[in-house]
């Protein structure tokens, strides 16, 4: 390994498991499985609220911020996933999602 | 210890923020949050900057948790009110924290910034301007943290709770889902550990379950309350926020954070593993 991979992969051991508004950036799929999308209402974007990944038991998986934008991210395992979002007023939407290795899945959420 | 000694809400926030001999502390990871709105009169702590070592893998040491405290206008006999984002994953291990540290006054906002957020409270840019102070810290408290020697040590002895998601548990990611996954270490879980997310623990707002729904938890996930008990995670934030659950909202007398968590375990040479579902 070079002495970039392994202060690469030192940093992302140091680092923290804090979820970044809007989700962490990405160039392109890799081999990630990625499930990002937006958040509009009336068409417009909901810079304020949360996008989660519950699993297909409905257990939480993972949540981040929506970002200004309305944008979410996540990376997760191939497969089915229900993505919730949570947004001031008691607004609580449901939406059925899917992942694959390699792709980036898109989806906007009008709530 | 009861509920109303360790927890406020944001009602009770709202009417006692300006209270003197009262902090609100703001603590995230990424503090841009902070910086674009936080509860009018709370100071800032940055979970990286400010509280880890920035060379070795530890925490700043006693002096620098006294100079960080000082600096921030916080004194000893201060009631601390933590509050952040990630549903109080960093608000909950700062305050493990500064219970190590031995502040003795030091409670959560339920719900923390999410709660907050999505009730349209009302957040502010302006930042408080407090007279620094002369902190004391103590010794660290080794009673509240593992290290990994123990870990191994408690493995089919003493309650290991797991409170990453499942698939983390089972060693099909290796980070939450909201974090790109890295290749650097072995997936899996320490074996006889019990997988209860600490998401479990929290309603969708981020508030925590009661006190009753909490044990009926615990106790049907196999946790032995009579046990001396070991959380971890994949770093030791979210473990601190099961951490808080077992040992400031139920009681439980022997409750570590082991904050080296997966990240170390699971690069460790030659200890076990268990891969699977719970």
């Amino acid at each position: 390994m070079s002495d970039a991979q392994t202060a690469a992969t030192g940093q992302a051991a140091a680092a923290g498991c804090g979820a970044p508004a809007g989700g962490a950036p990405v160039k392109d799929a890799g081999n990630q499985a990625i499930v990002q999308g937006k958040v509009t209402k009336d068409g417009a974007p909901v810079g304020v609220g949360y996008a989660r990944l519950l699993n297909s038991g409905g257990d939480f998986v993972a949540e981040v911020p929506l970002g200004e934008d309305g944008g979410f991210r996540f990376f997760a395992a191939p497969g089915d996933w229900t993505l919730r979002v949570l947004a001031p007023g008691g607004i609580r939407t449901d939406l059925g999602v899917s992942a694959a290795i390699g792709e980036i899945s898109e989806f906007e959420v009008a709530v | 210890m009861s509920r109303s000694d360790v927890l406020v809400d944001a009602d009770w926030v709202e009417a006692h923020r300006d209270d003197p001999g009262l902090v609100l502390v703001e603590v995230d990871e990424d503090t841009s949050a902070y910086d674009k709105g936080h509860i009018r009169g709370a100071v800032k702590i940055d979970w990286k900057k400010d509280l880890q070592d920035p060379v070795r893998r530890d925490f700043v040491d006693r002096a620098g948790f006294e100079a960080l405290l000082s600096e921030r206008g916080i004194a000893g006999d201060d009631t601390v009110i933590l509050y952040g984002g990630n549903n109080n994953w960093f608000a909950a291990y700062a305050y493990w924290y500064f219970k190590l540290y031995g502040h003795q006054n030091v409670k959560l906002l339920d719900g923390g910034r999410k709660k907050w957020e999505l009730d349209s409270r009302e957040l502010v840019t302006d930042v408080p301007q407090r007279a620094a102070t002369s902190y004391k810290a103590q010794e660290q408290d080794s009673s509240i943290r593992a290290f990994r020697d123990e870990v191994v040590s408690a493995i089919g002895s003493k309650n290991l709770i797991d409170v990453r998601s499942p698939d983390e548990f089972a060693g099909r990611l290796l980070a939450p889902a909201h974090l790109p996954q890295e290749q650097a270490q072995r997936g899996g879980h320490v074996p006889t550990a019990k997988n209860v997310p600490w998401s479990k623990a929290a309603e969708d707002d981020g508030t925590f379950k009661s006190d009753d729904a909490l044990r009926e938890l615990y106790g049907g996930a196999g946790v032995d309350f009579g046990t001396d008990t070991i959380a971890y995670c994949r770093i030791g934030e979210r473990s601190a926020h099961t951490w808080f659950v077992m040992h400031e909202l139920l009681g439980q007398p022997n409750v570590k954070n082991y904050d080296g968590s997966w990240t170390e375990y699971g690069s460790l040479v030659g200890v076990p593993i268990a891969l699977g579902d719970a």
